[in-house]
């Protein structure tokens, strides 16, 4: 009964420099084994896809294929600038997410100091399972049950409305609604999920904390201001920094479930355009090229936004974590 | 008592004040925003149409209820059809996703191995920049899976926030004493990652099924630009149909103004909703309890 010495060796030196390319590949095989169905899946569907960008700067012919299709320099870019929708969609775009963050973010934080503030557990816990439920529907059942309830004839809102006495009110129509439905339905969708990102935050404050303020005189307001708040500034920073990173970005589910072409000009947002310029016949003549430089200049601009905000996060990192 | 300053002498005499009442106003009132209108529907759904809308306000459903509208549904052969179009898209999809991406995330944290840091970039760059919808696309034709029940699921494997979490759990939860330790037992990494890793990561690898489960059942989006044929729409693919015109063309919203009175009756429309919401709610409990969790520890490190 010999001591297997190979066998101990490698227990014994688990890091140990191994000499070659190939005994290397043996030692880790297992772990490269782990890796590769991941690796290819993604090189796949979303490596592959990026050699596709090309057709920003060429007028692609199916029959040709990406590689032979003719170069057409930054054509496709100038048209795409010249076309009138472009600046509307872009404005509704940046627009619809400034008054998300300045709204929606503002309320949600606002939410979660209030929420906070409830003394019963139970009703505490009742009420974020219920607003959290919203973050997992679909937005086709969410923008179903928005259009429902805003239903012009039996819609639980205009019913209200003409119950207080006025005329009922076709929201979904009216480009100066929209907007807002965008917003409040975007809040109430996703309320949740930010809200118990806030909460799990709080539930590590010290108690004493609050004792000693009390002691010192200070009221609920003052007590929330200094101690409470300052508590989620790291947090708040680096969502409200995604947030703003993401200031090009749209929510195609949310938009193009609930517009319609009456509040396109109010509503419409960079993915749905670029879905309807792509797919959906709007322009007859490059209309995948013209798409895809739609998509080309957002992925880059969100690429070099995220890569900013995420040096600010890490800046942030060593400052926030007390 | 000992505390409260003055100010608070409604407190100390009814045990609350205004500010209390305001805070559980307020988040009581909006949880009612967000439940309401599931509610509404849900009633909506086992009530008679004519004595539902003649109501003033709904809070329950009209009396005797009727299941006639879920009859007449899930009778349907369309129906029946996207159901288990939606079953085989959700469950394959999150189970390849789980096995893919709990792999991986493994593998990536062993830093020290060459390869698995740069292996880690890869896969992260791909949550900030992607080839965008057209190249998507034509990859999609050109394998020859437009219109086949795999575009449905396949784009949407591996999502990157959830390798973050299964890549978190790897490394901050899984103590390293216990991989030397086995190690030192004799065990190779094939038996570490099936005896030990894979029974310990059971409940991270629970929550990534669900939550992978929860986005394919609500993607239409997939089928909406890679599939054309009838018989492959999703469950949720039914519903937006339902919700917008029989008759519609792709994305084209316009038949919900000028054909108004086309529709199918609203009753039928909030039966469908519930349908497709049903998934989310039966599995919605066991998505609460694990998400806490996994929100600790893929978030606060991220």
């Amino acid at each position: 009964m010999g001591v297997d010495t190979a066998a101990l060796e490698k227990v014994l030196q688990p890091h140990k420099k191994t000499k070659s390319f190939s005994a290397y590949i043996k030692k880790y095989w297992f772990y490269y084994m782990l890796v590769l169905p991941g690796f290819l899946y993604i090189f796949i569907f979303r490596y592959v896809p990026m050699y596709g960008i090309l057709i920003s700067f060429k007028d692609y012919k199916v029959s040709k294929g990406i590689w032979k299709s003719p170069w057409v320099g930054l054509e496709n870019f100038t048209t795409l600038f010249k076309i009138d929708g472009f600046y509307t969609v872009l404005g509704n775009t940046v627009l619809i997410n400034i008054y998300n963050i300045v709204f929606g973010f503002v309320f949600i934080v606002f939410l979660a100091i209030m929420l906070n503030e409830i003394s019963s557990i139970a009703i505490k816990r009742t009420i974020q399972t219920i607003i959290y439920l919203p973050n997992f529907v679909s937005w086709v059942v969410f923008a179903g049950l928005v259009i429902i309830f805003l239903n012009p004839e039996d819609g639980p809102v205009n019913k209200l409305i003409m119950a207080l006495g006025g005329d009922s009110i076709y929201f979904l129509i009216e480009p100066g609604y929209f907007r807002t439905i965008l917003v409040v339905s975007n809040i109430l969708k996703s309320a949740g999920f930010a809200t118990i990102i806030y909460l799990s935050s709080l539930a590590g404050i010290d108690p004493g904390l609050y004792e000693s303020a009390i002691m010192d005189g200070a009221n609920r307001l003052q007590k929330i201001l200094y101690i409470t708040l300052p508590r989620l500034y790291p947090t708040i920073a680096v969502l409200l920094m995604l947030e703003i990173a993401n200031i090009f970005g749209s929510n195609f589910e949310q938009v193009f479930n609930l517009y319609n072409p009456l509040v396109y000009d109010k509503g419409d947002v960079i993915s749905t355009y670029l879905y309807r310029v792509g797919f959906g016949g709007e322009l007859p003549d490059r209309a995948f090229e013209i798409s895809t430089a739609l998509s080309t200049i957002f992925n880059i601009i969100s690429l070099a936004a995220m890569y900013i905000a995420n040096r600010f996060i890490k800046k942030l990192d060593v400052i926030g974590i007390f | 008592m000992t505390g409260y300053s003055s100010r608070g002498s409604l407190r100390s005499l009814l045990g609350f004040n205004f500010f209390d009442v305001f805070i559980y106003a307020f988040c009581i009132l909006f949880a009612f925003l967000c439940f309401y209108p599931m509610w509404y529907v849900f009633i909506g759904s086992l009530s008679e149409a004519s004595k539902f809308s003649t109501v003033s306000f709904n809070f329950l459903p009209s009396f005797p209820p009727t299941l006639k509208y879920y009859i007449s549904i899930i009778g349907g052969g369309a129906f029946q059809r996207a159901l288990s179009v939606s079953l085989f898209k959700t469950l394959f999809g999150a189970f390849a996703s789980v096995v893919l991406t709990s792999m991986m995330a493994y593998a990536v944290t062993k830093v020290h191995i060459k390869g698995m840091k740069a292996i880690n970039f890869y896969v992260i760059f791909t949550m900030f920049f992607s080839g965008g919808l057209v190249p998507t696309f034509i990859l999609i034709r050109n394998l020859k899976l437009y219109d086949t029940i795999w575009a449905l699921s396949l784009p949407l494997l591996m999502g990157v926030g959830n390798f973050v979490i299964m890549r978190s759990f790897f490394i901050y939860t899984i103590p390293q004493e216990l991989e030397e330790a086995a190690a030192i037992d004799g065990a190779n990494a094939v038996r570490m990652f099936f005896t030990i890793i894979v029974p310990i990561s059971k409940p991270v690898i629970a929550t990534v099924f669900l939550f992978e489960a929860v986005s394919q059942w609500n993607d239409w989006y997939t089928y909406l630009v890679y599939c054309e044929s009838p018989e492959l729409r999703p469950v949720v693919q039914v519903l937006r149909r339902l919700l917008t015109d029989p008759n519609a063309v792709k994305g084209n919203n316009i038949a919900i103004l000028s054909r108004f009175g086309y529709l199918p009756p609203l009753p039928l429309k909030m039966t469908t909703i519930i349908l497709a919401m049903l998934p989310i709610i039966i599995v919605y409990p066991f998505l609460q309890r694990y998400f806490v969790k996994g929100i600790m520890i893929g978030a606060v490190k991220g």
